[in-house]
C-alpha cells in the first residue's frame, strides 16, 4: 500500500512512448505543493500537454509512478476534485454558457442546487453573466475561454490544470484570470499552468518546470533558477583602464565615452567598493541597476544546445529512450537582456 | 446517475439543435397524415373526398382495422421507419462519436470522474434517443389513427417501438465503432450504409435460396408421390423410370439450393437480422391481433427450376411456416450477440486509446 503524498502533484518517472517510437515523456518527475501556482513551460512538442493529459486520464502513460491529490496517477475518482481546462477546448456549440458550466458540474457529480449556485458565482467571476443564456457558438474565442475556465472551476477543485488559459483573452481578461488564480492560491489550492506567455507566468508562478524533449530540464522557483545570472550593472563614464582594476567585473563600451560595468553578484555590498572607486576617480555614474535573467532568458537558455548554441529541435524525441540529453549542467547564463524590476538609478 | 442524466439531457439539447431531427419528425407526421386521409369502405378506397371503386380492395375483402394495420406494418414501418427515417437518423447521429472523440471535446469528458466504458455506452444510448423519440411519436400517432379510424385499439402496435429501436441499434453499433476509430462522420456513415447493404444482400440471398429450396422441396414431394403411385400401381418401367429421373433431378437441384442456402444462412446467423427484426412486427400483429391479409391467389407455377408446377399458395404457406419457425430468440438473440460484440470491440478500443 502506497503512502498518501502531502503534495498536490507528486510524479515520478512518468514516461510515454507513442506509436512509432515517439518518446513524448522520458522520465518526468514533478512536484506541485498545495497553495502553489506552478508553471509548466517548454517548447512545442516538449510533452507538456501529454503530461497534463496523463494526469487527467486522457492519455495512458507507458509508465507512471506517483500521486495526484494523494491518489495514484490515473485514479478516476480523484478527478472529482480536479479542474481541467484543455487547450483548444470545445464545448458543444448548441449549449449556452450556463449550460456548459452546469454540464461540467453534473459530470463531476455535483447535485443540481449546488451546481446552479456555483454556476451563478462563476459567471460573475468571469464576467459572463450577461452572455449566460447565449449559445457558445455565438461566443468569441476569449469568451469561450472564460466559460472554459469557469467550467474547470465549477467543482471547486483542490487542483486545477490549465492549458493555455489566456489564449485569445484580452489584456483585461488576462489580468482577471491571473487574479482568479491568485485567489485560488490564497485558498490553499494548487494551480498548474501550461502556457507560452512567459511574462504572465513570471508574474504569478511560485515555481516552474521547463520541459524539453520529454524531460524536465529545470525545476524550481524563478528566483532560484535565475540566481546564477543575478548581477549589478553600472552605467558610467569609466574607462577600460579603470575597469581593469576591478576583479571579476565585465566592461563593455557603450560609445560616446559611456560604458557598462557588470558585477556578477546579487549582493549590494559587493557593489559599494566599486562605486567608491568610481566616485573617488570623479567618474560620473548614470545608473546602478540590479539585474537578473528573465524567465524568457531562462527558457531560451534551457532549450538551447550548449554544445552548438542553437535551439534544440522542437517536438518529441524520436531516436531512442536512452538518447537523453543531460540537463544536469546548465549552460552559463547569457548577459541579461530584460529591464530590471525596480531598478536603482 | 447525475452524470448519466447530464449526458442524456445534453443529448436531448443536441437533438433539439439539429434541424434534421425536426425535419424527420415532420416527415413522420406527414406519413401519419397520409395514412389518415386514406380510407376503406364497401366500394373500395377513399382518399379525402375522392372515392376509388376497387373490387379487390374493400371492406368486404379486408376489414378496415386490418387495412390500417396492414398499411402500418407492411408499408409505413418497413418503408418509412426502417428505411428512409433510418437513413435520416443515421445522418443525424453519425456525428455523435466523431464529435465526442474530437480534440478539445474528449479532453473535457475524460477529465471527469466517469469510466470510459460507461461514457461510451451512455453516449451510445443518447444516439438511440433520436430513434426512440421518432419511433415513439410515429407509433403512438399510428396507434391513435388505427384506434379512431379503424376502430381497433391494439396495444400490440406499440411493439413497433422496441423493434425499430433494436433494428436501429444494430446499425448504430457499427456507426459508433467506426466513428470512434476513424473520427470521421462521413466515413462512419458511409461504411455503416455499406454494412447495411451487405446485411441486405446476405438476407436477400438467404431468402432467395430458401425460396428455391422450398420450391424444390415441394416439387420433389410431388415427384416422389407420382413415383410412389406408379410403383404402387405396378406401372411398367417405361413409366416409373422418367418419374425416377424427375425425382433425381429435383433431389440434385434441392441439394444444390440447400448447400447455397446453408452458406447464406450461416452468414446471416452471425450478422444482425435487420429485415427479420422488422418483420417481427407483422408476425406479432398476425399472432396477437389476428391480422390476416390473405395469401396470394391460388395458381400453379414453375418455380426455381423445379421439374413440375407447384401450388404458389402451398409454396407461400410453407415459406411463411419456415420463417415463423425461426424463434424470436434466434432472430433477436443472435443479432444482439453481434451488437454486443461490436460494442465490446468499440468499448475496448475507446478504453485503450490515447486522445
Amino acid at each position: 500500500m502506497t503512502q498518501s503524498s502531502p503534495l498536490s502533484i507528486d510524479l515520478k518517472d512518468v514516461t510515454k512512448t507513442y506509436r512509432g517510437g515517439v518518446f513524448a515523456l522520458r522520465g518526468v518527475s514533478l512536484q506541485v505543493h498545495p497553495g502553489e501556482i506552478f508553471g509548466l513551460l517548454g517548447p512545442n512538442g516538449a510533452g507538456k500537454s501529454t503530461l497534463v493529459k496523463i494526469m487527467m486520464t486522457v492519455v495512458r502513460p507507458t509508465t507512471a509512478q506517483g500521486q495526484v491529490l494523494g491518489k495514484p496517477v490515473g485514479h478516476n475518482g480523484t478527478l472529482a476534485n480536479v479542474g481541467y481546462l484543455p487547450e483548444h477546448h470545445r464545448f458543444p456549440p448548441w449549449l449556452t454558457g450556463r449550460q456548459a458550466i452546469e454540464f461540467a458540474g453534473a459530470m463531476c457529480k455535483m447535485p443540481r442546487k449546488l451546481r446552479v449556485r456555483r454556476t451563478d458565482e462563476l459567471l460573475d467571476l468571469v464576467h459572463m453573466r450577461e452572455w449566460a443564456k447565449k449559445r457558445l457558438g455565438t461566443y468569441s474565442k476569449g469568451m469561450q475561454q472564460r466559460i472554459g475556465l469557469a467550467a474547470s472551476l465549477v467543482n471547486d477543485p483542490q487542483l486545477v490544470l490549465l492549458d493555455e488559459p489566456t489564449d485569445g483573452v484580452d489584456p483585461v481578461g488576462r489580468r482577471e484570470i491571473r487574479d482568479v488564480l491568485t485567489q485560488m492560491r490564497e485558498q490553499g489550492k494548487s494551480v498548474l499552468v501550461n502556457s507560452h506567455i512567459l511574462s504572465e507566468l513570471e508574474l504569478i508562478c511560485d515555481r516552474v518546470a521547463i520541459l524539453v524533449q520529454g524531460l524536465v530540464a529545470r525545476q524550481g522557483t524563478v528566483a532560484s533558477l535565475t540566481s546564477s545570472s543575478r548581477c549589478y550593472e553600472i552605467i558610467s563614464r569609466a574607462t577600460s583602464e579603470l575597469a581593469s582594476t576591478f576583479d571579476g567585473v565585465e566592461f563593455e563600451s557603450l560609445g560616446e565615452g559611456r560604458s557598462l560595468l557588470r558585477i556578477p553578484s546579487d549582493d549590494p555590498i559587493a557593489v559599494q567598493p566599486i562605486l567608491d572607486r568610481l566616485r573617488s576617480s570623479e567618474v560620473m555614474i548614470e545608473s546602478v541597476v540590479p539585474k537578473r535573467e528573465s524567465l524568457e532568458d531562462l527558457f531560451v537558455r534551457s532549450v538551447t544546445d550548449p554544445s552548438t548554441g542553437l535551439a534544440l529541435d522542437p517536438g518529441a524525441n524520436r531516436s531512442s529512450k536512452s538518447d537523453v540529453r543531460s540537463f544536469g549542467t546548465p549552460s552559463p547564463p547569457p548577459p541579461p537582456s530584460e529591464p530590471p524590476v525596480g531598478g536603482v538609478s | 446517475m447525475i452524470q448519466t442524466l447530464a449526458l442524456l439531457h445534453a443529448a436531448y439539447r443536441e437533438l433539439n439543435a439539429r434541424k434534421l431531427f425536426w425535419v424527420t419528425l415532420g416527415l413522420s407526421g406527414l406519413v401519419v397524415v397520409a395514412m389518415a386521409i386514406v380510407g376503406l369502405n364497401e366500394k373500395g378506397l377513399t382518399i379525402l373526398w375522392w372515392q376509388f371503386d376497387l373490387a379487390f380492395l374493400n371492406t368486404r375483402i379486408m376489414p378496415v382495422d386490418v387495412f390500417y394495420k396492414f398499411i402500418f406494418a407492411q408499408l409505413a414501418v418497413p418503408f418509412w421507419l426502417a428505411w428512409l427515417a433510418t437513413i435520416l437518423a443515421l445522418i443525424s447521429t453519425a456525428s455523435i462519436f466523431p464529435d465526442m472523440v474530437s480534440g478539445g471535446s474528449i479532453d473535457i469528458l475524460l477529465s471527469k470522474p466517469i469510466g470510459r466504458v460507461r461514457l461510451f455506452l451512455t453516449r451510445y444510448l443518447t444516439g438511440l434517443l433520436f430513434v426512440l423519440l421518432q419511433v415513439s411519436v410515429f407509433t403512438i400517432a399510428a396507434f391513435l389513427l388505427i384506434g379512431f379510424r379503424g376502430g381497433a385499439w391494439e396495444p400490440w402496435i406499440l411493439i413497433c417501438i422496441p423493434l425499430v429501436l433494436l433494428f436501429y441499434s444494430y446499425l448504430f453499433s457499427i456507426c459508433a465503432l467506426l466513428g470512434t476509430i476513424t473520427r470521421s462522420t462521413i466515413a462512419s456513415f458511409l461504411v455503416t450504409m455499406l454494412f447495411w447493404l451487405l446485411v441486405f444482400g446476405v438476407n436477400s440471398g438467404e431468402q432467395i435460396t430458401l425460396a428455391g429450396r422450398t420450391a424444390l422441396d415441394i416439387s420433389l414431394g410431388y415427384s416422389q408421390e407420382d413415383l410412389q403411385e406408379a410403383v404402387d400401381a405396378e406401372d411398367p418401367i417405361e413409366v416409373t423410370e422418367p418419374l425416377q429421373l424427375l425425382c433425381d433431378e429435383d433431389q440434385q437441384s434441392l441439394d444444390t439450393w440447400e448447400s447455397f442456402h446453408l452458406w447464406f444462412f450461416s452468414a446471416k446467423t452471425v450478422l444482425p437480422k435487420t429485415a427479420e427484426t422488422i418483420n417481427l412486427l407483422e408476425r406479432v400483429l398476425r399472432e396477437r391481433t389476428g391480422m390476416e391479409v390473405g395469401g396470394p391467389p391460388e395458381r400453379q407455377d414453375m418455380l426455381f427450376g423445379a421439374s413440375q408446377q407447384i401450388s404458389t399458395r402451398e409454396f407461400e404457406e410453407k415459406l411463411q411456416e419456415t420463417m415463423d419457425d425461426r424463434s424470436i430468440t434466434w432472430i433477436i438473440g443472435t443479432s444482439l450477440l453481434f451488437e454486443f460484440f461490436v460494442l465490446g470491440l468499440a468499448c475496448w478500443y475507446f478504453s485503450r486509446r490515447d486522445f
